[in-house]
């Protein structure tokens, strides 16, 4: 469940594989994960929602196992898997008793090369992902995010959600999906991570009986250039159906690995609370005493406000979401949100507020690590865009931190003449605004 | 039946997990982790929705939102800057029984945060300011689950399944319910049904179980609340005989949301036991069991279709739900009839007795994966009044059932001719 201070054994097979794990023996489970360095940041224009889709399609049986046969013997040992496609990179993982493990690591060999991409699963899955995409549809939230991240990014991928657009997904393949999977699948393209109880040898000795016959291939990457700044201001509206407004705010953030992003974590922090490091587990901490809340919401301009910030390969985007009450239209909440943001940037920052926000980032590194699967999605996350140690010296990295560092860093980042503003509003004008 | 791969001794049980009932009639739980830097809780006081008078639906949730508004010691800012500067949070929300709280901390924290506990629980000032900006607040949350689909048709479902039962009601409430209470009704709710008699709380974490209820002895035996009110009675439920269909529109959605619904046993009985074996089967082993393959994998109608058994302790639901098209709405409908048809007329294979049966003896180990989830477990424990080695004696329950066991609980719950069906989204 926890213990901060088992470090991973990093290796890798002939055929480029690479291999972490990480011993925990609190539980006698097991979490199996295996990361492929592609998401939708590799796709190209017209192209949008491969790596999501090829996701599905691991599930659907190779040629040696049904789908079914795949998924209904993990279920069996107890355990629970699932997979995620994010824009750096496409993650499969099982949890299961340990004594499951052989299961979890035969499959995911088999799968890296043998998956069908049968036509008709493909046409199955088609309509299942527009599905997929009808619910998140229903969200005005996702309509307007998806909405901002196009006028955030102008040519990176970072644009596009990972869903694709109903467009591509109508277009697409099966050639395209087997393309991709077979292109981006290959041992040298993944890291496979063991976090949990079991005996390192043996377990080495099942990876390299799944794994080492599969053979190299060289992955041809479509790598994008990275977009490091917003060029200008610039408001996106959507008029809809929904009763509520809704506003977005997005900055620019440095990629993980910059320096500067410790500093962009603190900034979250005290400005709209800080994020959790749990993708699995309990929850994080609340942001009542971050400015934002304080400004708009305990002084009764909107309903809530939350922000986000993902550590990425390439420079991303700091997001705030504003919901508004109907008592003050949008424009008067991004004036008031204006007036903190300006307050924050020209002000000292309080000793306080900084070491809240340390004390804060130490208690989610805490809760992080309650979790075993959590612990296996940090080893391997935090390998795609930095190093596991990026993670492990979380904590003492923003303790390195100055004010001035976060005060150069904020001015940096957030200004307000390169920032994406997108307001939802209700077209008949149902809230005042 | 085959064999567990570890020893259910190593499961929590009565020799290890810690329990203690305090004269003020709070009961104290705690599973210790010398391992973990940090300390999760959870726990309940038996008073929810059920206990909201008359026209003033959603009083017991509105009262949740206001104990972490301001106490008698910390007004609303100094009290989220103690909890918050040190990294720990405190949640609490009412349900239908239960007003249920969670919180985590780093275990050096602890003294502080079950003190702030304690105060929030027992001695909340209900600020004036803060009651008008929560009202407002869940105006706003009125309106945004007026357009969620999956919201609208839960609410549908609840109407038709339970009537005029209490359960009929949103625990929210209603925005005409909301709009009329005031902070007198708080007051009063609060005096007449907050106090130590029925709580219940479980730790687990980095604590040590002896010195933690030690702590939470003297923090909480200052807690006296002689007019304390036990819950009014849940009122009998007798379940419906006819089928009953509801479509609420909600334009403009690009999915429907659907449930299909029948009545569940009470939670964790041995009928409960047996149905959620076969609700396994019917709709979560594997990708979403025989629900999922039928209208997921074979047809592609939806990115979820799964079943649901709830589980508590008043009467509750069996439900199929899916998220559909709008044009493929009655077209799911037949796929999920056909299955439950099929699940009430043949009993399971062997196979997929034996899949669940091994499913359910391997997330015993999976339960210890975090220590959150295990307070979860011991709260559920005591919830239901288990053994607390129920998690070792389930093995053996387990062994005993047969198909024809599953066969006779979906012929008891399930009734074609009586399903209560109800979706929100476009007009297909």
């Amino acid at each position: 469940m926890n213990k901060t201070d088992q470090t991973p054994h990093f290796l890798s097979l002939s055929n480029g594989l690479r291999i972490a794990l990480k011993q925990i023996h609190t539980a006698p489970i097991v979490s199996s994960w295996v990361w492929y360095d592609v998401g939708s940041r590799n796709e190209v224009p017209g192209k949008t929602g491969l790596s999501h889709w090829v996701e599905h399609m691991q599930f659907k049986g190779t040629s040696n196992y049904s789908g079914k046969a795949m998924e209904n013997a993990i279920a069996r040992t107890g355990g629970y898997s699932n997979a995620f496609t994010s824009p750096d990179w496409t993650a499969y993982f099982q949890t299961l008793p340990s004594s499951a493990l052989e299961t979890a690591l035969r499959f995911e060999a088999d799968r890296m090369v043998n998956s069908l991409y049968d036509a008709v699963e493909v046409e199955t899955e088609r309509t299942v992902i527009l599905s997929e995409r009808e619910g998140n549809e229903n969200d005005p939230q996702f309509l307007l995010s998806e909405k901002v991240q196009q006028a955030a990014f102008k040519q990176h991928p970072y644009r596009n959600e990972v869903l694709g657009s109903t467009e591509d997904l109508l277009r697409l393949t099966r050639d395209d999906l087997y393309q991709h999977y077979r292109n981006y699948y290959q041992p040298s393209n993944a890291l496979l991570c063991l976090a949990g109880s079991f005996d390192e040898d043996a377990a080495l000795k099942l990876i390299e009986k799944y794994f080492s016959p599969i053979a190299q291939t060289e992955t041809i990457r479509s790598t994008p250039t990275p977009e490091n700044e917003i060029a200008q201001a610039e408001k996106v509206e959507l008029l809809g159906p929904d009763e509520v407004n809704y506003i977005q705010i997005a900055w620019r953030s440095p990629k993980a690995s910059d320096p500067d992003f410790f500093a962009y974590t603190l900034i979250e922090s005290i400005l709209s609370g800080p994020s959790t490091l749990n993708m699995f587990g309990s929850g994080g901490i609340g942001n009542r005493t971050s400015r934002l809340y304080r400004e708009l919401v305990e002084n009764q301009f909107a309903a809530s406000v939350y922000g986000s910030l993902s550590a990425s390969i390439d420079p991303g985007i700091y997001t705030l979401y504003i919901t508004c009450r109907d008592d003050h239209s949008p424009d008067e909440v991004i004036a008031r949100f204006n007036q903190v943001i300006d307050s924050f940037l020209n002000q000292e920052l309080s000793l306080e507020e900084q070491e809240t926000a340390l004390k804060q980032a130490r208690a989610n590194f805490a809760y992080s690590i309650d979790n075993i699967t959590n612990q296996a999605f940090w080893v391997g996350y935090a390998q795609s865009f930095a190093g596991y140690d990026w993670f492990t010296n979380y904590v003492e990295s923003l303790r390195q931190v100055t004010r001035e560092d976060i005060t150069r860093v904020a001015r940096h980042y957030l200004d307000p003449a390169r920032r994406i503003t997108g307001v939802y509003r209700n077209r008949d004008g149902v809230s005042n605004g | 039946m085959a064999n567990m791969s570890f020893s259910p001794t190593a499961l929590p049980g009565s020799d290890t997990i810690f329990r203690k009932r305090f004269p003020n009639g709070s009961t104290f739980l705690a599973y210790p982790n010398s391992t973990s830097p940090a300390v999760f809780f959870r726990g309940y006081l038996p008073v929810g929705s059920l206990s909201d008078p008359a026209g003033k639906n959603g009083l017991a949730n509105f009262n949740a939102g206001m104990l972490s508004t301001g106490t008698k010691q910390h007004e609303f800012r100094q009290l989220h800057r103690l909890l918050e500067s040190c990294g720990a949070s405190i949640s609490i929300s009412a349900g239908a029984l239960a007003t249920v709280f969670s919180g985590q901390c780093l275990k050096e924290d602890l003294p502080l945060i079950l003190a702030l506990l304690m105060q929030m629980l027992s001695e909340p000032t209900f600020p004036q300011a803060h009651f008008e900006r929560l009202q407002q607040q869940l105006m706003t949350v009125f309106r945004i689950q007026s357009q969620d689909t999956t919201e609208m048709a839960s609410q549908a479902f609840d109407r038709l399944y339970y009537r005029d039962h209490p359960y009929a009601h949103p625990e929210l409430g209603y925005p005409q319910t909301v709009s009329t209470i005031c902070r007198e009704d708080l007051l009063e709710f609060h005096a007449n049904y907050f106090g130590p008699e029925g709580l219940v709380i479980a730790f687990a974490g980095g604590m040590e179980s002896e010195k933690t209820a030690a702590l939470f002895e003297q923090i909480f035996s200052n807690w006296n609340a002689p007019s304390q009110q036990k819950q009014v009675d849940l009122p009998v439920w007798h379940p419906h005989k006819q089928a009953m269909r509801e479509h609420v529109v909600i334009p403009e959605k690009s999915q429907s949301d659907l449930i299909i619904g029948t009545s569940a046993p009470v939670g964790m009985s041995q009928e409960y036991q047996l149905c959620a074996l076969g609700n396994n089967i019917l709709g979560q082993f594997g990708m979403m069991g025989r629900i999922g393959e039928s209208v997921r994998e074979r047809s592609g109608l939806a990115y979820y279709s799964a079943s649901t058994l709830g589980a508590g302790l008043g009467p509750t639901t069996w439900k199929v739900v899916a998220g559909v098209n709008p044009n493929n709405l009655d077209k799911a409908i037949r796929k999920i009839k056909e299955e439950l048809s099929r699940f009430i007329t043949e009993p399971v294979t062997r196979e997929e007795l034996e899949d669940v049966k091994q499913q359910a003896l391997g997330q015993l180990p999976i339960s210890l994966e975090s220590n959150s989830g295990i307070a979860r477990l011991l709260l559920s424990l005591e919830r239901f009044q288990l053994s607390m080695d129920y998690l070792r004696e389930l093995p053996a329950v387990l062994e005993a059932v047969t198909a024809e066991d599953i066969l006779t609980c979906a012929r008891n719950y399930w009734h074609l001719d009586s399903l209560v069906i109800a979706s929100a989204g476009s007009t297909p």
